[in-house]
């Protein structure tokens, strides 16, 4: 596996290598490079199958990490490709010519993280969510509580107690609160 | 290696001149010309491999194009778990797959464990390998009963749903459910074995193998079958990896990979197996393969009934469940389920909860891109019976 | 196409013959497995209303709520599971995280009703047919998903101790207090045991989060005397921890130690927030006899609220029975000191060796200060009154507590016998067991209380570290006579007790006058309680104040007097503990200063 990387350092800027386990790596790459290496890895490396492809939110870093998990039959070893690309306007290069399933994942994930991956075959066109009006709800900023709330009504006559607040209201409704600390500037 | 050009559909060739022009390797089709209809499989029909549909457009009664529609039972488990707590996350991820949740319960659990570097105990492991190929048990008899249904072989399924419930049983007594086991939790398992279980798991087991007998002779060597299914959804060698196509469906075409030989867990390494594979890649021999995997299941519960220590934990000890928190890293976790690559991609943060897990299961090819292709050029009455030779369980599509 | 693929398939027709799969009644023929994920049942022997069940519950499908008969008590919120079977999934969660063991499933799976809110019940309150049934789903021995057992937390070994006072435990590291912060279910019924009812969930979440100081900032919240009470705290908030019933409770006093020692004394202005305190001579001036754990907390939120302090106290030093009581060995002085400064640096003045009543008479405070809280404790011995009692080698503990502390010369008898069983004859039975192996180099001292060694008021480990340290301990026998020859001690008679409460929970022991003891003694030392002084309270004053049953003064709720600038705290009112001498003193602080600023208007 450390040889196929090393391989694969001589085409493309392998940013981090983490050995998950002896059959699980996982390595960094820069997005424009992305399709060039897994084409490498593809025909050239023996990575041929393509497991999955998918997307993380980091929202607060405003990235998505793109996840590609491909397999080497011969290594019998996965190799996880990750990229980091902007939140925002988030487009991606298509591999579906690299692979004859891949456009089914980047229409997925088109439609559940919004991110565009140009030329991909009928990636615009609805996979779950037809007649979905919402941001894209696997985004992290998409609540789903709130999206529950508005969208069902809730059975009437639920309430619970918090045992706590139940005791205290039974056994001392009338303990002090720690008072404020009065500061010179009040 | 290929033997296509032994099957009978050798000299087959799709009759063209009803056809419009080809463009780009797709006929160009044109509702208008009255040339074609179209028609929705599913839903709701007995052919359908569950809550999907195929939008098919044929032209007599063959297909000339084929879409697969998902959507019906969009639970967004995904989704949902980014809001539980790891402890809460296995009660969901079972219902990824009905016939067979315990790939599920096992990929996720040990995902966590692996990101959380917790070593599961001895007896834990073999408990989980017992369930996940009852499991497959369990799987193969309801596909084995979908597979003969889909030629009109209702009497099979009925067969084999039976016995399935005796299987279910089984489940009952070691996990306390019979769909949902809810069995793997994360360190380990729940229970230890029931009294006198694994008697029970052999009659069991012994009872299959009649059924499978009586199976093989009306439903293996039947005439109909055979002429029904061979030829029918050929896979090449060079479409599995072009279409990630895994499992039974890719072993059918030649190409040696099985995840618990390959790269066993859990005990799979000191079970004796052998990888069943075969190079015709149609819909026969993919439903030969599967019934042999069948009896190497059956086989390999016996096994492992021998193997089970008595004594041993059943569980690593954890952290309070109710604040666990799973230090930052990712992992991918796979089992063979009887469909082949079942895998749990999970992504921590350092927080309580999972920032992504996605479920990745056989059919999200086999279902859109495989069938898709295979669907051209059939008829319609051999679309179920070519879905259902897939393999195919959409809501591990939509999770 | 060959023959045998024809002929095979016609082999179905035997099958004809077959017996059907089927049961004819699968109600009553098939029940669920032993093991089955039924209906929930609840055991309310068990359920304390923890809520760990609803926390866990990922689909929120049980609510809390309250059901009649289940009353609110120490460690059980009177709240019960209500499941919701709309929502429900049967994984069983809940039964897996009941710390009691009181929620299970049954394994019936069969319920057919035409109305859908029969489905929404409260297992154990609604009677169901399944509610005793042996069988169905509970939690397996061989699993948890919490942690019952708590981290052990280290000690100097006896051989070490039993000749110094330093400090015996050591404290947790911060490893070991994550470990059993981690423990905590977050439930909150200990909350209600704790007299200050201290946010004991709150300030371990936050410590769990690696927040130390926004921990510190809720201990001072409710507390004042983090330092101390994390050592010697009555810690009845263990008792009524959830996982108290089926395992160890979470180490609440040790985490308190733990989050107070991270924070060096230097930084408590900063961390708590009190680096401009306004300004205390804009208020009124506030006095507090006694430097007590009451007065001290009453002090310290008097004086967070803006008020001018003073804390008149009889002995040179600071801090009441928590230096004059406690041993070192239990709470090292420096640790006192900690808690005492912080509160004199927010501008508290303490006036030493200044007893009220004698150097100035109670009534003079109240011309100089607006309202005066006396918390001056219980420090006088209280004798058991039976012959030979009067010995001059008969002592009371208390005295040589505060004589030791004061470092004066305290007897050491070669024989010696405590008669007491609560956690004030365990400090001196070991206080003179250190003593006696400085001095002789053996310990040789016996404790013997009324009280069965079950319901002993002592804390467990101070029963158990004293036997550590050579200490024999006697519980359950009633003292006769000292035997007095030649006018020195030659020892106690006991007689068996057989009962100390009777049935109506009153103090009445009874005795079997046949079983007897001798413990042979040079010196007897008593500590069966203590009482008040409550000299310093004029006569004329005595008149206006309302009293109470047993000679106690009569408090309202905000423990004013009937005198209303006189409040009165701590042991002599409620307790006695430092925990709940600081809940008074909050409380006080509080009243009073609704008293003042309603007398502004």
């Amino acid at each position: 596996m450390k040889e196929k990387i090393d391989r694969l350092r001589k085409m493309v800027n392998v940013l981090q290598v983490v050995e998950k386990h002896p059959d699980l790596y996982f390595i960094t790459l820069e997005g424009n490079q992305l399709v060039m290496a897994l084409g490498y890895l593809k025909n050239t490396l023996n990575f041929k199958h393509l497991a999955f492809m998918q997307a993380v939110d980091y929202l607060e870093d405003n990235k998505f990490m793109l996840t590609y998990m491909v397999y080497n039959y011969e290594l019998k070893a996965n190799l996880g490709v990750n990229v980091f690309i902007d939140r925002e306007e988030s487009s991606m290069f298509s591999i579906h010519r690299l692979w004859e399933h891949a456009w089914q994942y980047q229409r997925e994930l088109y439609e559940m993280f919004g991110i565009d991956f140009p030329g991909s075959p009928r990636v615009d066109e609805p996979f779950i969510m037809e007649s979905w009006e919402e941001m894209p709800p696997m985004r992290r900023d998409f609540d789903t509580l709130a999206y529950s709330q508005k969208t069902y009504f809730p059975r009437p006559g639920r309430e619970t107690n918090d045992p706590k607040e139940q005791m205290k209201k039974a056994k001392y409704p009338n303990y002090p609160d720690s008072p404020k600390i009065r500061r010179d500037d009040e | 290696m290929n033997k296509i050009s032994e099957s009978k559909y050798k000299d087959f060739v799709a009759d063209r001149s009803k056809y419009p022009e080809m463009e780009n390797g797709k006929p160009v089709i044109d509702l208008d010309s009255h040339k074609f209809t179209k028609i929705w499989q599913g839903p709701q029909h007995p052919g359908v491999t569950g809550n999907m549909s195929v939008e098919i457009i044929v032209n007599g009664d063959e297909i000339v194009d084929a879409k697969t529609h998902v959507g019906y039972l969009h639970r967004g488990f995904e989704k949902l778990m980014e809001r539980r707590r790891y402890i809460q996350c296995f009660p969901i991820v079972c219902r990824i797959c009905v016939p067979e949740p315990d790939t599920n319960e096992y990929c996720v659990s040990a995902a966590m464990e692996d990101l959380a570097g917790i070593v599961i105990p001895d007896k834990a492991a073999w408990l989980r390998t017992l369930n996940l190929e009852m499991s497959r048990v369990a799987g193969f008899l309801m596909w084995l009963g979908g597979q003969a249904g889909s030629l009109g072989m209702g009497a099979i399924g009925q067969w084999t749903v039976a016995m399935r419930d005796y299987w279910l049983d089984l489940f009952e007594e070691m996990t306390g459910g019979r769909i949902y086991h809810m069995y793997m939790i994360p360190g380990g398992v729940r229970k230890n074995l029931p009294l006198g279980f694994k008697e029970r798991v052999l009659q069991t087991v012994d009872r299959t193998y009649k059924l499978l007998d009586d199976i093989e002779r009306v439903f293996l060597n039947n005439a109909i079958a055979k002429s029904r299914l061979k030829g029918l959804g050929i896979i090449t060698p060079e479409m599995v990896s072009e279409y990630g196509i895994v499992g039974p469906t890719a072993r059918a075409s030649g190409i040696a990979d099985d995840i618990r030989i390959n790269q066993p867990y859990l005990k799979y390494a000191e079970l004796e197996m052998k990888m069943l594979t075969s190079n015709i890649g149609d819909a026969y021999d993919r439903t030969e393969l599967r019934f042999q995997e069948l009896l190497q299941s059956l086989d390999l519960v016996k096994q492992i009934l021998n193997k089970i220590p008595e004594n041993g934990e059943i569980q690593a000890k954890l952290p309070n469940v109710l604040h666990w928190k799973i230090p930052a890293g990712q992992t991918y976790i796979k089992a063979e389920s009887t469909r082949g690559e079942h895998g749990f991609y999970m992504v921590s943060d350092g927080s309580k909860y999972p920032r992504r897990v996605f479920a990745r299961g056989a059919s999200y090819t086999h279902a859109i891109s495989v069938l898709e292709k295979l669907a051209v050029n059939i008829t319609i009455s051999d679309l179920a019976a070519l879905m259902v030779s897939l393999h195919t369980c959409p809501p591990e599509i939509e999770r | 196409m060959k023959l045998k693929d024809i002929i095979q398939p016609l082999t179905i027709w035997k099958r004809v013959a077959e017996e059907p799969w089927t049961i004819k009644d699968p109600l009553t023929e098939r029940p669920g497995a032993d093991n089955y994920r039924g209906f929930h049942q609840n055991d309310f022997a068990k359920c304390i209303g923890c809520g760990s069940c609803e926390e866990i519950c990922q689909n929120a499908a049980i609510d809390l709520v309250p059901v009649e008969g289940q009353e609110v008590k120490d460690g059980n919120s009177g709240l019960r599971p209500r499941i919701d079977y709309g929502r429900c999934c049967w994984c069983a969660l809940c039964v897996d995280i009941c710390p009691t063991g009181a929620l299970t499933m049954s394994n019936e799976y069969t319920w057919i009703d035409d109305d859908p809110e029969v489905f929404r019940f409260t297992p154990g309150a609604d009677k169901t047919k399944w509610q005793d049934d042996e069988k169905g789903y509970s939690r397996s021995e061989d699993i948890a998903l919490i942690n019952f057992d708590r981290i052990e937390m280290e000690e100097k070994a006896p051989e070490d101790r039993d000749k110094s006072f330093i400090e015996i435990v050591k404290g947790y590291n911060k490893e070991q207090a994550m470990l059993e912060a981690d423990r905590c279910l977050e439930c909150g019924l200990c909350t209600a045991t704790c007299p200050a009812h201290m946010d004991i969930p709150a300030y371990i979440a936050a410590l769990r989060e690696d927040n130390i100081e926004e921990a510190f900032r809720i201990l001072y919240e409710t507390n004042p005397l983090p330092e101390i009470c994390g050592r010697i705290c009555t810690h009845k908030c263990e008792t009524a921890c959830a996982l108290h019933n089926n395992g160890e409770a979470i180490a609440i006093r040790w985490l308190k130690r733990y989050i107070a020692d991270q924070i060096p004394a230097e930084r408590y202005k900063e961390v708590l927030g009190t680096e401009h305190l306004a300004d205390p001579k804009i208020g009124h001036k506030i006095a507090v006899i006694g430097a007590g754990p009451s007065g001290l907390s009453a002090a310290y939120y008097l004086a967070i609220l803006g008020y001018q302090v003073k804390i008149f106290e009889a002995l040179p030093d600071s801090g009441g029975m928590m230096r004059y009581g406690i041993p070192e060995y239990r709470l090292p002085y420096d640790q006192i000191n900690k808690d005492i400064d912080y509160i004199k640096s927010l501008g508290v003045e303490i006036q030493f060796n200044t007893r009220i009543g004698q150097d100035i008479p109670l009534e003079d405070l109240h011309q100089e200060y607006s309202a005066v809280y006396a918390a001056t404790g219980l420090h006088l011995g209280r004798s058991t009154r039976i012959p030979g009692s009067d010995n001059s080698e008969v002592y009371f503990a208390t005295d040589l507590l505060r004589k030791f502390t004061l470092g004066q010369d305290i007897p050491v008898g070669k024989k010696i016998v405590v008669i007491g069983g609560g956690n004030v004859a365990m400090d001196i039975t070991r206080t003179l067991a250190r003593l006696q192996n400085q001095k002789y180099g053996k310990v040789d001292i016996t404790a013997t209380s009324l009280e069965t060694e079950d319901i002993m008021p002592a804390d467990r480990e101070e029963i158990v570290e004293s036997r550590e340290e050579k200490a024999i301990i006697e519980p359950g026998w009633g003292p006769q006579e000292i035997e007095i020859k030649d006018g020195k001690i030659a020892g106690l008679h006991l007689i068996k007790c057989l009962s100390v409460f009777d049935e109506n929970g009153a103090f009445n022991p009874k005795f079997d006058a046949n079983e007897k003891k001798f413990f042979k003694a040079d010196m007897v030392v008593e500590s069966i309680g203590q009482g008040m002084d409550l000299s310093y309270i004029s006569d004329e004053l005595k008149e206006k104040i309302k009293m109470g049953p047993r000679g106690r003064i009569d408090v309202n709720e905000g423990f004013q007097t009937s005198v209303d600038w006189l409040f009165v705290g701590g042991d002599i009112i409620k307790g006695p503990d430092v925990i709940n001498g600081v809940a008074n003193g909050h409380i006080a602080a509080k009243a009073i200063d609704k008293y003042l600023n309603a007398q502004k208007k």
